[in-house]
């Protein structure tokens, strides 16, 4: 029996994994963040009617708090990026906290429009930048091979954790009522955010640890230290300079935009073809649910096999897949559609991170991938403009599903585009020097003698 | 295994780039970019014109006056001139 499970383990590579590690804990920690810091951003909605209700603002006036947010989180992020690289992920998600708590105060005694701008468009929109941003790159630092499964395990929170905090947010707006409600989510949010960063650390070796998926002949890479600061300024520079970096903005952006239509669309569209607000809510619910699958097999997929592939198939299909909305009409038609297109949908977004390792290596990907969240936020921004703005001039949403479409199939070809991930693009990270198994006088790194056997992943 | 964080204090020299393509500029990548940002705002202009123009009909329409007479949002008449095919 012992034997079948080795030769199990060996034959799918999992005796290389092992759950006791610290990068769950990271991962972990991953998922809370993006709950907490998204929960807020997620259920705007519910925000609207009340402050309607209680300041006499137009829907539009309050929905642009909501727009100047997605953009300034959008326009934040590469600064975001590039300070987790630079003063390390959990510094940054501390003042990212900090801004969270005072966004969430002020939003919460708002009495101009203008404040409601300033409080939540301005300052929450950059906390939500620096909660965000630079704790994928953090996660990353934690996996030295496997960052596939990683990404995927955290992306998957990143899905089901919104969606259960939103249910709660909603009954909490309307017993409480939407100023103590944000002052419950400030309270909760920020005390929930300092506990957890506690535990969070920026690389393995700031706990004396060692990443995920170590084997014992490798050496330790620099993390830390003056040579660090150099040598990610000289990288970064590198990284600018190869045609992939400013082709996955794009591609992000061209990807935002496509499903953009479809999310913010969808329920308006549905309830125009004659389902129930409910049954057109359902359609989101169940594109939520079934893009759950792929968010987490993207990226596992993507690092065992061709991450372009992967990308270009979720693309293509994503662009594919709207066009089953020009001929539905009934709910049956929109529940196929919501499960035909979340597949695709979910795996669109989740495999940059290991598209950058494939490319870039171990080297820092802060802000590399920061930069590549404004194309996203931008996107974002954008995508949503677009279903209102074609139904107001032609009364249907139809040149709204093209031009989904055609954002979709263009991020597809701009993915044929990407240079081959079978070689790095930039030269190695560099380690440390000296690996005290091939040199027992280990000049510059101090490794204790509880090596893990080789081809055995680095537990704790 | 444990690692000192604080022992990395390691040199270390420039990294060859001998057989790396990133001593030429990234015409590809930022080109393809460019083509988005431009796209977009063309499709921008293209939707926001058509919004402009039948919001100034629905103006005159309502006041029973020519559309000429009728003077747009800043924004309007921006987009309307933006658009070469408006």
């Amino acid at each position: 029996m012992r034997n079948a499970a080795l030769w199990l383990d060996k034959k799918f590579g999992l005796e290389e994994h092992t759950i006791a590690h610290y990068a769950w804990v990271i991962v972990a920690i991953a998922g809370m963040v993006q709950m907490v810091g998204a929960a807020i951003r997620m259920s705007f909605g519910v925000l609207v009617d009340p402050l309607v209700e209680a300041f006499g603002w137009t829907p539009g006036a309050i929905g642009f708090a909501y727009a100047l947010m997605s953009i300034v989180t959008a326009l934040a992020s590469p600064a975001a990026g590039w300070l987790g690289n630079r003063f390390g992920a959990r510094q940054t998600m501390v003042v990212g906290t900090l801004l969270f708590f005072l966004g969430m105060m002020w939003t919460s005694q708002t009495k101009q429009i203008w404040e409601l701008y300033v409080a939540y468009g301005i300052v929450f929109g950059i906390s939500q930048a620096l909660l965000l941003v630079p704790v994928v790159p953090a996660v990353a630092a934690w996996f030295r091979r496997h960052l596939g499964l990683g990404t995927g395990i955290m992306m998957v929170s990143w899905s089901l954790g919104p969606a259960l905090v939103v249910q709660a947010l909603a009954v909490l707006f309307a017993t409480a009522g939407w100023s103590q409600a944000f002052m419950v989510v400030g309270i909760v949010g920020t005390a929930t955010l300092s506990l957890i960063l506690l535990f969070f650390r920026n690389t393995p070796e700031d706990t004396g640890r060692i990443a995920y998926g170590t084997r014992a002949n490798d050496n330790p890479l620099i993390t830390s230290g003056n040579i660090y600061v150099r040598t990610q300024q000289e990288f970064q520079g590198f990284v600018y300079k190869t045609n992939a970096f400013w082709n996955l903005i794009n591609i992000h952006f061209l990807g935002c935009v496509g499903h953009a239509v479809i999310l913010v669309g969808i329920i308006p569209l549905g309830i125009s073809k004659g389902l129930g607000p409910l049954t057109a809510a359902g359609v989101l619910t169940t594109v939520s649910l079934v893009s759950v699958s792929t968010r987490f097999l993207a990226p596992v997929l993507s690092e065992k096999m061709s991450a372009k592939t992967v990308m270009f198939i979720s693309f293509f299909g994503q662009g594919v897949g709207v066009f089953l909305l020009l001929t539905a009409d009934s709910t049956l038609d929109f529940y196929i559609f919501a499960v035909v297109w979340a597949i695709p949908y979910g795996g669109e977004g989740t495999a940059f991170p290991v598209l950058i390792r494939k490319y870039y290596g171990h080297a820092p990907m802060g802000t590399t991938y920061g930069w590549q969240l404004l194309g996203a936020g931008l996107g974002m921004a954008l995508g949503g403009l677009i279903p209102g703005m074609v139904f107001d001039i032609t009364g249907t949403y139809t040149w709204a599903i093209i031009l989904s479409a055609v954002f979709s199939l263009a991020g597809a070809v701009a993915i044929v585009l990407l240079e081959s991930t079978k070689r790095q693009l930039i030269p190695d990270w560099p380690e440390m020097e000296e690996n005290p198994e091939k040199s027992p006088a280990g000049a510059a790194t101090s490794i204790r003698s509880d090596s893990v056997p080789s081809g055995q992943t680095g537990g704790d | 295994m444990k690692v000192d964080a604080r022992a990395q204090t390691v040199e270390t020299q420039s990294p060859e780039l001998d057989g790396f393509d990133i001593k030429r500029r990234p015409f590809l990548g930022f080109g393809l970019l460019m083509s988005s940002v431009i796209g977009t705002l063309a499709v921008l202009i293209y939707f926001g014109a058509w919004v402009s123009v039948d919001r100034i009909e629905r103006r005159a329409l309502a006041e029973g006056v020519d559309e000429s007479q009728i003077e747009g949002e800043w924004w309007e008449d921006g987009l309307v001139l933006a658009c070469p095919l408006h």
